[in-house]
């Protein structure tokens, strides 16, 4: 191909891709915008900037600064509110580089504003292509950022990368196929030039993945199937995490899987929250969702692997390196979604370890060794459990936590000084049902349903866990079901939102309130910190949530002392 | 990579244009979709607002939704007299642009007066349910869960039975299992609710 054909073909992309993500307001970011990897590697350890969705690559959701602490967070004011045009569940949680904040919204827009003032730079809306599939809203859960560069998932299952200045599109590149039920709602993790990204799906039978691309150019780098093609029975387990009999017939279950073990490519276990990245060991750490489809397990014989799991790969090579799975042959959907926090913690003899903990659906804390994945303990109960593992029947079989959770996706929070992991549960008593369903081609693909329970109050609680001990230290309850993010910071707090629209901070080594401020509506994202000056702010989403039905809004609110 | 941003000189008007075009190209598929939507009016009416209570209103549903009844209805998961023939002459693409097509329409009221009663005891059924956690408040839909509000007293209750009875079974079991647990009564209920949301 010569010269002038390839810089047309170049110039039609380059129109093509500008075209195919708008960028609707023309203004650059006034300042040069460049993360290294040193400062992603150290996000965690400064209050200037929000670098990663959970703060840092451990996850610990700990704002290290202490402006607005314990004793003067009543006087915490809104400073200014970003209106977006989408009114639709709102889950982001805001990444915030030298002054300039970069927030999402359903159906995939960006917005990039000034950090302290609220004025926009620029809003990107994504092209939407004809398929996109999506089981529980809309939802986005954020950018990531490096170099010059913000990435981000979309519900037509692409990765993009934007000039982080400009907000126009840099590359674009499909993850997998939405017609087959695949999408993304999980902000990106980057790490050496490499994007990190799962995919939604659990419910639509895809065969779940952790992939990694190149950040420059967006070319696949490794994939990582949550589901083997072999071996994914495992080991025919009886209990639980926490040795409960989950009332398998194994014998039918391997005569079903002698018959037929061609399932796994349509077996389920998205990866849709960001994984902690412990780059000393260069492991990535995640959790994997439920089976496929949710609730009838005939189709599905054995463990499922790596289904309902902790797992860990290499970082470079994409590579397996252990599991601990919490629910074999989950029928129940009490799968395991909040994104796990690196933290030391002590083990059984009371020696200090490097730790992995993952906040689950069944309400409890569970404590890895991240050695070997091993459980070193799991949490007391933080919400009710009742008539564990009853089988989903026709009728319905009455069991709690019901399939939300426990905590859903919520990411915890840490303040390792304290001890505690703060965890944001819901109780909601559910009735499980049974319907047979063979493979409906990319549909939802639930096999059942799940009810609520006429009558039965549903509540939120959220529970600060010991996690040298597995003791609760605190619970504040709440009048509605708790979803969304937790942020703790070193002035003792413990911030979290509701569905009611009230953001509120609790006092981290009590729980009890001190600061509640009305957003109108649900404030289900996910808060975090940062300074702009001198000035320390917390920036929280209140645009409501689609899957428990919490009122829409389209704003962010930023606050500050006077 | 891609897109080289260096390579090539570019004027804003060139990428206006081809905004526009994108733009417009977008508004054809809905176009496209109207001219193939004139098979089935005489079932489903003028603009998809159908006359006939025992078929479905189309105005105003999700495109998503439009598009995988349709896929479902060619490759045989859902099976409806009168659909045997007529969506096997239609391609992929022509079941996308039906969609859009009938996802931009304005759904009309019916002249179903929805018992007062019954709507009510509808509405607190849906809610014990969970109904809104896939069709969302106020039965709006959202992407492949469908729009119920307003749809006719006669369709909805059809379905609803028709998923009991596993007479309708492309729903992988979800309403299958919810409509198991639903009376008769609940069903009559739930179309005089869902009938008088506008």
């Amino acid at each position: 191909m010569n010269k002038k054909p390839r810089h047309i073909i170049r110039g039609l992309a380059l129109v093509a891709g500008v075209a195919w993500g708008l960028s609707t307001t023309a203004a650059d970011v006034p300042k040069a915008i460049s993360v290294s990897q040193d400062m992603l590697t150290k996000a965690g350890g400064q209050g200037t900037n929000w670098l990663h969705t959970n703060g840092s690559y451990d996850q610990a959701r700990f704002y290290p600064g202490n402006q607005i602490n314990a004793q003067n967070v009543k006087n915490l004011r809104p400073v200014f509110v970003v209106q977006t045009e989408v009114v639709e569940s709102m889950e982001t949680a805001p990444i915030v580089v030298d002054g300039v904040m970069y927030l999402t919204t359903s159906y995939n827009h960006v917005y990039a504003v000034d950090a302290a003032t609220g004025k926009e730079f620029w809003h990107y809306k994504h092209k939407m292509g004809p398929v996109t599939t999506f089981c529980c809203g809309p939802n986005n859960r954020g950018v990531a950022i490096s170099g010059g560069r913000l990435f981000m998932g979309t519900l037509d299952a692409k990765l993009v990368a934007l000039d982080a200045k400009t907000g126009k599109l840099l590359w674009e590149q499909q993850i997998a196929d939405p017609e087959k039920g695949y999408s993304e709602t999980m902000a990106p993790t980057v790490v050496d030039n490499k994007v990190l990204i799962g995919t939604n799906g659990g419910e639509y039978g895809v065969r779940g993945f952790v992939k990694a691309f190149n950040a420059d150019d967006g070319k696949l780098l490794w994939t990582f199937y949550t589901i083997p093609e072999k071996g994914h029975e495992g080991v025919w387990a009886v209990n639980d995490a926490t040795g409960r009999n989950m009332k398998r017939d194994i014998a039918a279950e391997k005569a079903a899987l002698a018959k037929d073990s061609s399932f796994y490519q349509t077996l389920g276990g998205g990866v849709w929250m960001n994984p902690a990245v412990d780059l000393k060991a260069r492991t990535v750490w995640f959790v994997v969702g439920n089976p496929s489809p949710d609730l009838y397990g005939a189709e599905r014989p054995g463990d499922n692997l790596y289904t309902n799991s902790i797992v860990a790969i290499d970082l470079d090579k994409g590579t397996y390196k252990c599991h601990f799975q919490y629910i074999a042959h989950d029928v129940w959907d009490l799968d395991a979604v909040s994104p796990p926090i690196l933290v030391d913690v002590n083990d059984k003899a009371g020696k200090t370890i490097p730790g992995v903990i993952h906040g689950g659906k069944t309400g409890h804390i569970y404590v890895h060794d991240r050695k070997d994945c091993s459980l070193v303990r799991f949490s007391e109960a933080m919400i009710p459990q009742e008539n564990m593992w009853v089988l989903p029947t026709a009728q319905g079989a009455r069991m709690l936590p019901g399939a939300n959770g426990g905590v859903e996706w919520s990411p915890m929070a840490v303040n390792a000084k304290l001890r505690l992991a703060y965890a944001l549960n819901l109780h909601q008593p559910m009735t499980y049902h049974v319907e047979a369903a063979k493979y409906p081609g990319g549909k939802l693909w639930l096999g059942g349903a799940f009810k609520a329970i006429p009558g039965e109050k549903q509540w939120g609680r959220v529970a600060a866990v010991n996690i040298d001990t597995g003791k609760i230290a605190w619970k504040y309850d709440t009048e509605q079901p708790l979803i969304g993010g937790g942020l703790a910071t070193a002035g003792n707090l413990f911030f979290f939102g509701e569905g009611n629209g009230l953001f509120k901070a609790l006092d981290a080594a009590n729980g009890k309130l001190l600061w509640q401020f009305q957003c109108g509506a649900g404030a289900n994202a996910m808060p975090v910190s940062y300074m702009v000056g001198k000035k320390q702010y917390v920036a929280m989403g209140c645009g409501g949530n689609t899957q428990l039905d919490f009122k829409r809004g389209n704003s962010v609110f930023v606050f500050a002392l006077p | 990579m891609l897109f080289e941003v260096n390579s090539v000189q570019l004027s804003w008007t060139a990428l206006v244009a081809w905004a526009v075009l994108a733009a417009a190209a977008h508004a054809q598929d809905a176009e496209a979709g109207r001219k193939k939507a004139e098979a089935c009016v005489a079932c489903h009416g003028p603009n998809g607002n159908s006359p006939h209570p025992q078929f479905p209103i189309l105005a105003g549903q999700t495109a998503r939704y439009i598009y995988l009844q349709l896929r479902d209805f060619k490759e045989g998961r859902r099976m409806e007299p009168q659909k045997e023939l007529l969506h096997q002459k239609f391609s992929r693409e022509d079941l996308f642009d039906l969609g859009a097509f009938f996802a931009a329409q304005k759904l009309r009221s019916t002249p179903f007066k929805p018992d007062p009663v019954k709507a009510e005891r509808g509405k607190k059924k849906s809610e014990e349910t969970l109904c809104t956690m896939c069709h969302l408040g106020g039965f709006m839909g959202q992407n492949e869960i469908p729009r119920v509000a307003g749809q006719h007293y006669d369709y909805i209750v059809k379905q609803l039975r028709d998923f009991k009875a596993l007479k309708r079974t492309n729903d992988a079991g979800n309403m299958a299992a919810v409509a198991k647990t639903l009376s008769d009564r609940d069903i009559d209920d739930l179309g005089h609710y869902l009938a008088g949301l506008y």
